[in-house]
């Protein structure tokens, strides 16, 4: 068998080459690899050629098919879309979650109701704000806290981080939101050979994701227009307003996304996954529907939760008009066509997809 | 009572050379002490600090080398007797205003210790500080040993006084810390009052006072003509003479003794080593054709020798001198008995029986075939092992190659292993962060990396303040990490200007790190580097500002606290204490059996073993006649 890799490979093929996602996978295992923001560095070299660190990284050898067979058990029939069960409309019932979320409230909602019914008996939730603009991943045991975490970050977070610290103090039972790369990264995780604290996690609630920014390239910009102690809110409105928002005490200061496009993390380009394919239901927005999510549920798990969850009265759902479906399947397509296309400049070798493992016929797809 | 305050005239006791000096200081009746600690100079101003209010003296720990000069000279100027003392790198400190006081001059008697370190056992540089006398146009004396540290002290001060100059003595490591027999001499009746009167300046006829000083100089080569510190060992007309000082008086006699030269070769011991005693010497060379100079570290005296010799060569003829320039010995490290004998054997062709050349490395090989190598390291529980971690994993987070520039104190250990090698560059008191000024002005140059000087706490009064001020006005961009452990812990655990008590454990008011910098207008944060995950963050969200900042490690040496503890002793109260008459049948040493705690037998009664005793203070409580009592914190 040939010999696995540690800390020093993943300091070399990911940390070093800029696709770290800052997922926190590789944090909080051992006592070498620490994160402070979205920055992620191995402190000292632990001596060991084999490490866990390098298997739950989402940058590191990622066998799509395999990934599918373990999760779902079977192959995908969507390239675009990933295995999925149903794909509809949602909303949360409640009107405050509604208001406090960005968009349908939906994940609020479901995390809510996971707690409330003992689905889960913690979540491992992102804070938009903790401290000057950086998001903050937290363990949260109270439905009461779930509402503090609702609304987008387009700062990344180690919410992996967060629930290896989490595991190791014993907690299961566990809900996770993350983002795409995150849920990757739990999943490989959870179908490794290794002693993983990460199979105590029971319910995945995925994000739809295009990119995310680096703390420290965006703050510093943020940091010349406003004061970052007095950031309340950060939004992008839907298509075609192509515009970030960022609400402040002293009121709302708007610039072109185009601004901050070269804040984007250089790992999200190489990203194949914007829908969270790996999760047991994703959510993101729709385009045009502000009051609405798109729901999408991929594992059996995740389906029976959610017929439980409607019949409960915590959502609303209705169908995705075709329309809709094939805009959000061709988004998806184009994110997956760009990171293929990002990763063979990077390698300069067709064959070569770094990371990414894609059966022959999948590749054929998005060359 | 302590050796320093016995007054028993002629009675002989042991002596740390530090304590010499200081005796020979309250032989003179010295008034005013004022000091930076460092070794091996510190013992001096700690012994004069404790017998402080025996002998009415004045005695401080000062913020700098400098500033104590400065103060002492006052009590000079006067009228009192002052005393500095310090390492040699306390000598470059204070030089600046050595060269202005030789020309004002002085009225009370003013001594300056300067005890070098051959070999930096304990320092960053080897420096010989005798050059500073030459290059002042100061009288200089080097006490050969415990005696002479004593002896010569207490004369440096009439000297000084003479001549209106200050004195300075020499010290080694060697003769500072190792232990000796002196004979003491009486305690003086002190009855100096302070009053300044007349004008010290230096600057008004410079040349002028120029040429004074080179007459006083002239002045204090007559006084040194006489002195009973410079003498002649060895056979009436012997050819080949050592001519030594300090502490090679010793390793000389030792090394004549071990090949047997005593009736060939004579040893000329100078104690006044500047300005030299020229009359004396060339009287001691009529019949001399070769000379070996044994001095520690540079070749103070054999190049002045060499100038006499030159300047005499009429009178005395060719003379071959041996020492550092003929290669025969070296003018770096400690000196030894085996390195002179070695020098004398190859002049004299003789066999030594010193031990070889290889001697070292063979004793170092077979200790370590069973002995593991020992780096350096931070004592259990100490805050810059925390502090250094925190550092280290901020900047490798960071990720842009950022480096620590170092300073002096313990943790310039941090350089090694000890601190993970995060110090890149170690040089004087506050010379970190004046480097790390420079780094933080080269981004126009394409220098991206961030820098973090580390200073101590008792470091940053003595020498950082300037360059964080040059730092804020410069708009350096530089992250300045205090690492504040409560004391001067390096040397000793002296106070310093946050620590709240003075030279002699009063209490004092303190200055905060925090505010001096809030002050310079540089924002300033405080944390605990043992809550380390904060530590990091707190480092890494700094490192990512520009301009200067600085964070505040603050945690006490535990070994500050550990020593505080210990100050809280116990003694037995032997009037209290009524011994076997009690009925606790000798509860404390006997069944409570703590071995802090034996039976005198003399007093038939209950003592402490301060030595062994923690001050835990169980016995205290346990003790039936309350005769175990806790002495006062400070006292």
């Amino acid at each position: 068998m040939k010999a696995g890799k540690g800390s020093s490979d993943l300091e070399q093929e990911v940390l070093s080459q800029g696709l770290c996602t800052s997922c926190g996978a590789c944090v909080n295992i051992c006592p070498y690899i620490k994160v402070v923001k979205d920055k992620v560095a191995v402190i000292e070299p632990c001596g060991l050629t084999e490490g866990k660190c390098y298997d739950f990284c989402p940058r590191t050898l990622t066998d799509i098919a395999a990934l599918d067979k373990s999760v779902f058990g079977k192959p995908r029939t969507d390239s675009s879309l990933g295995p999925y069960i149903s794909i509809e409309m949602a909303q949360a019932k409640d009107s405050e979650v509604r208001c406090r979320a960005q968009y349908g409230g939906v994940v609020s909602a479901l995390t809510k109701y996971a707690l409330d019914t003992g689905e889960i008996s913690n979540a491992v939730l992102t804070k938009p704000f903790d401290g000057a603009m950086m998001p903050a991943s937290v363990l949260v045991e109270e439905n009461s806290q779930v509402l503090e975490c609702a609304g987008s970050n387009y700062i990344a977070s180690a919410t992996l981080a967060r629930m290896n610290e989490a595991t190791k103090q014993g907690k299961d039972s566990i809900g996770l939101v993350g983002i795409p790369c995150q849920v990757l990264a739990l999943r490989k995780m959870q179908s490794s050979k290794h002693e993983t604290g990460a199979r105590g996690v029971k319910l995945v609630i995925g994000l739809f994701c295009t990119w995310a920014l680096s703390y420290k390239g965006f703050s510093e910009f943020l940091r010349g227009k406003v004061d970052l102690s007095q950031v309340k809110r950060i939004d992008i409105p839907p298509p075609p307003a192509n515009i970030m928002v960022v609400e402040t005490a002293a009121g709302d200061i708007r610039f072109s996304l185009d601004e901050v496009r070269r804040f984007i993390k250089p790992t999200c380009n190489v990203c194949f996954d914007m829908t969270s394919e790996f999760a047991d239901i994703s959510v993101g927005m729709v385009e045009g529907v502000e009051d609405w999510n798109t729901l999408i549920v991929r594992t059996p798990k995740g389906k029976k939760f959610i017929e439980k969850a409607k019949k409960a009265g915590v959502i609303n759902t209705k169908p995705l008009e075709q329309t809709r479906l094939d805009h959000l399947r061709g988004a998806s397509f184009i994110k997956k066509k760009r990171a293929v296309d990002a990763i063979q400049k990077r390698t300069n070798d067709k064959k070569n997809l770094l990371y990414l493992r894609l059966s022959a016929q999948e590749k054929k797809k998005f060359l | 009572m302590g050796t320093l305050e016995l007054n028993q005239p002629g009675k002989t006791v042991l002596m740390m050379g530090d304590e010499a000096i200081a005796r020979g200081a309250i032989e003179a009746g010295v008034d005013f002490c004022a000091s930076y600690p460092g070794t091996p100079a510190t013992e001096i101003p700690e012994s004069l600090a404790r017998v402080a209010d025996r002998f009415n003296i004045y005695a401080e720990w000062s913020t700098n080398e400098m500033v104590a000069l400065e103060a002492a000279t006052a009590a000079s100027f006067a009228g009192l007797r002052a005393l500095v003392a310090m390492k040699q790198n306390g000598v470059n400190v204070c030089s600046d205003f050595l060269m202005t006081v030789n020309l004002s001059g002085i009225n009370g008697g003013l001594v300056l210790v300067a005890a070098d370190d051959p070999s930096a056992i304990s320092s960053s540089n080897e420096q010989d500080s005798r050059s500073y006398a030459r290059y002042a146009d100061l009288p200089l004396l080097e006490p050969a040993d415990f005696q002479e540290a004593k002896d010569m002290t207490k004369w440096a001060f009439e000297v000084s006084e003479k001549l209106g100059l200050p004195c300075i003595i020499r010290s080694v490591t060697r003769l500072s810390h190792s232990r000796g027999n002196v004979k003491l001499g009486e305690l003086p009746e002190k009855k100096r009052t302070a009053k300044f009167e007349g004008v010290y300046i230096s600057g008004a006829f410079v040349a002028a006072q120029h040429a004074a000083l080179h007459q006083k100089l002239e002045q204090a080569r007559e006084e040194f003509e006489t002195s009973r510190f410079n003498f002649y060992v060895g056979p009436g007309k012997a050819k080949f003479i050592i001519v030594t000082c300090g502490s090679g008086w010793l390793y000389s006699r030792e090394a004549v003794a071990a090949l047997g030269l005593e009736g060939k070769v004579g040893i000329l011991k100078i104690g006044t080593t500047w300005p030299l005693p020229e009359k004396y010497i060339v009287d001691h060379l009529k019949n001399v054709t070769e000379i070996l100079i044994v001095e520690e570290v540079d070749p103070f005296l054999e190049q002045n020798m060499k100038i006499l010799l030159a300047e005499q060569s009429k009178t005395l003829g060719p003379i071959e001198v041996y020492g550092a320039k003929s290669g025969h010995l070296p003018a770096y490290g400690e000196m030894n008995q085996d390195k002179v004998a070695q020098a004398l054997a190859s002049i004299r062709g003789l066999k030594t029986r010193a031990r070889d050349g290889k001697y070292v490395e063979k004793a170092k090989e077979l200790l370590l075939s069973y002995i593991p190598i020992r780096m350096p390291t931070f004592c259990t529980g100490c805050p810059h092992r925390a502090s250094l971690w925190a550092i280290k994993s901020a900047l490798k987070l960071d990720g842009r190659d950022g480096f620590v520039t170092g300073d002096i104190g313990c943790y310039s250990i941090g350089a090694g292993p000890a601190g993970y090698y995060q110090l890149k560059t170690i040089h004087c008191m506050g010379g970190g962060i004046g480097l790390a000024n420079g780094f933080g002005k080269l981004d126009r140059f394409g220098f991206n990396q961030p820098v973090i000087a580390v200073c101590g706490d008792s470091t940053f009064y003595h020498a950082a303040i300037p360059a964080l001020i040059n730092a804020r006005v410069n708009n350096s961009n530089v992250l300045m990490v205090v690492l504040d452990n409560g004391g001067t812990a390096m040397t000793g655990f002296q106070p310093h200007p946050g620590s709240g008590c003075d030279a002699c454990g009063r209490p004092a008011p303190t200055v905060e790190i925090e505010n001096i910098c809030k002050g310079i207008g540089v924002e300033v944060r405080v944390r605990d580097p043992f809550e380390i995950s904060q530590a990091v963050q707190d480092i890494y969200d700094m490192l990512q500002e520009n301009g200067p900042r600085v964070m505040v490690f603050r945690r006490r040496c535990f070994r500050i606290e550990a020593k505080e503890k210990l100050q809280k002793k116990y003694y037995v109260d032997q009037v209290k204490c009524i011994g076997d008459d009690c009925g606790c049948a000798r509860f404390c040493s006997r069944v409570f059996n703590c071995p802090g705690i034996i039976w005198d037998q003399k007093a038939q009664r209950a003592k402490i073993d301060e030595v062994v005793c923690t001050g835990c203070g169980v016995c205290a409580t346990l003790c039936p006649r309350g005769a175990i009592i806790v002495r006062g914190a400070a006292s």
